[in-house]
């Protein structure tokens, strides 16, 4: 009877997730940059919203393995995200920080992030990743003299390059010109319609009210909503929405309002 | 080793700007062996022996390995690409053996071999055996000094500037004071190790450290550096935002 009921209990959890956080905070000192956050992660693309020095950086930061949570636990497709250089295979990351070798060309770049996940044929799937963030004509350029948007695209196309089923990025449009954001952001809907897993910060709800499904919102390192994304659109009513409302009798429409 | 990151560690340290002062540097050393051997002095195998210890082992050596030490891993911290080294299927260990055999190979090729050069061309009685013996002590040196620098660049951030108080300092200071701070000297150690290479006449140069004593120090230091740096890799955290 006790194991039926621990059963029932856990089932509605069903297997892990591809990236699940538990109960998690993380302080540096005395400063909590996240408060008790949980969530789970499922195929598509989430965005993670709030204003900047929310505790976004750190949340993406805490599922890509860079940092211990001072409490709670990290998972990522059932196993600690920290300390384990093998969830690498599985998690392609965009940081935030633009440094990048300014001395490799974008191919080096991305070909050298082939490399390094120890893909069979690396030269190839730089090709592809390259073609895929529309970056073919600048690839043999060093990326020192590349526009932050450019860079921006190489950081992804380096990301994306073992094909990895989950991919966070960290304020990924940064930079990019209008072009450019539409573009990377049909490519991570195509991704997510795929099957991967998308994590994307940002602070602009534009950018997050056009890519993505779900949505969390941070505020002050604490999760403030999660869901999805209209629903919680609906709730900001300091944002009203507006109808326009077009009729062939405004006469009787009228009548009808009245 | 891993081919990719030592081949991005490489290009990384040459590509910088302190890298043609190091040059500069390393060919000063065979420019006044040089100057020497075409005045009318003419060699000497006493002159030898101190241009390579005091400007070879002294300064050539330290500041080549405290540039190289320092930028191998703790420059790439600062700057943020180490995410892309890091954030990848492979160990840490990897990484930082990779980054410390590169760090080690440009500090050999900057500060043995221009000491080696300058050497031979100072001449002097012995000459060449006391160039082969400086050369190979510098190079045990220099490996010494990376793997203490590279831990040091991982313990903190101001690792340039403790490595440089820790060779003016302990090394150019305290030890002509104190010669017990001498034990934990690099500069003493190698300077031992070549005595024992070249076994030098005493007039000629002497090394005021025992050679058992070097051995045993260096071993510890080196196993203890390598070790530090294994454990603060392991466990280094890379934050996204500074709160």
């Amino acid at each position: 009877m006790s194991v039926a009921a621990t059963e029932a209990a856990v089932e509605p959890q069903g297997p892990s997730a591809p990236v699940e956080l538990t109960d998690v905070s993380r302080w540096y000192g005395n400063v909590v940059a996240v408060n008790e956050v949980s969530f789970r992660l499922e195929p598509g693309v989430t965005g993670l919203l709030g204003p900047n020095g929310a505790g976004k950086s750190t949340l993406l930061h805490l599922m890509a393995g860079l940092l211990a949570p001072s409490a709670g636990s990290v998972r990522i497709s059932g196993r600690p995200a920290f300390g384990d250089p093998h969830v690498y295979r599985v998690i392609g990351l965009v940081p935030e920080r633009e440094a990048v070798y300014p001395f490799l060309t974008g191919r080096e770049f991305v070909e050298a992030n082939a490399k390094l996940q120890g893909l069979p044929d690396p030269a190839a799937a730089a090709r592809r990743a390259i073609a895929e963030v529309d970056l073919t004509d600048a690839q043999d350029r060093p990326l020192g003299g590349y526009s932050k948007g450019m860079r921006q695209r190489a950081k992804v196309a380096a990301a994306f390059v073992h094909d990895p089923p989950i991919l966070l990025l960290d304020e990924p449009f940064n930079g990019m010109d209008p072009r450019q954001r539409l573009h990377t952001m049909a490519f991570l809907r195509r991704l997510a319609e795929e099957g991967r897993t998308i994590l994307f910060s940002s602070h602009i709800l534009e950018e997050v009210e056009r890519v993505a499904d779900r949505v969390l919102v941070v505020i002050a390192g604490r999760l403030a909503a999660s869901g999805d994304f209209r629903a919680i659109r609906r709730l900001m009513t300091d944002r009203p929405h507006t109808f326009t409302l077009r009729s062939s009798n405004d006469r009787r429409l009228a009548a009808e309002l009245l | 080793m891993n081919a990719v990151i030592a081949s991005i560690t490489l290009r990384q340290l040459l590509s910088r700007r302190r890298t043609l002062l190091l040059l500069a540097l390393s060919a000063l050393v065979i420019l006044v062996a040089v100057l020497r051997r075409l005045s009318s002095t003419g060699s000497d195998a006493k002159f030898t022996a101190d241009l390579l210890s005091t400007v070879g082992i002294a300064t050539l050596m330290p500041l080549v390995a405290l540039i190289f030490g320092t930028g191998a891993i703790g420059a790439e911290l600062e700057e943020g690409t180490a995410v892309y080294v890091l954030a990848k299927p492979i160990t840490r260990w990897m990484v930082m053996t990779t980054k410390l055999v590169i760090a080690i190979a440009c500090s050999i090729g900057l500060t043995s071999v221009p000491i080696l050069v300058a050497g031979l061309v100072a001449g002097g009685e012995g000459s060449t055996r006391l160039a082969l013996a400086f050369a190979l002590a510098s190079a045990i040196g220099s490996a010494l000094y990376c793997a203490i620098f590279v831990a040091l660049s991982l313990v903190t951030s101001r690792a340039f500037i403790w490595g440089l108080g820790y060779v003016l300092v302990w090394e150019g200071f305290l030890s002509g004071l104190f010669t017990g701070t001498r034990t934990l000297s690099v500069r003493e150690q190698t300077l031992a190790f070549t005595q024992a290479i070249a076994n030098p006449a005493a007039d000629v140069f002497k090394a005021t450290l025992p050679l058992g004593t070097a051995v045993v120090v260096a071993a510890v230091v080196g196993v203890a550096a390598i070790g530090i740096s294994l454990r603060r890799l392991t466990r280094i955290e890379i934050a996204g935002e500074v709160v």
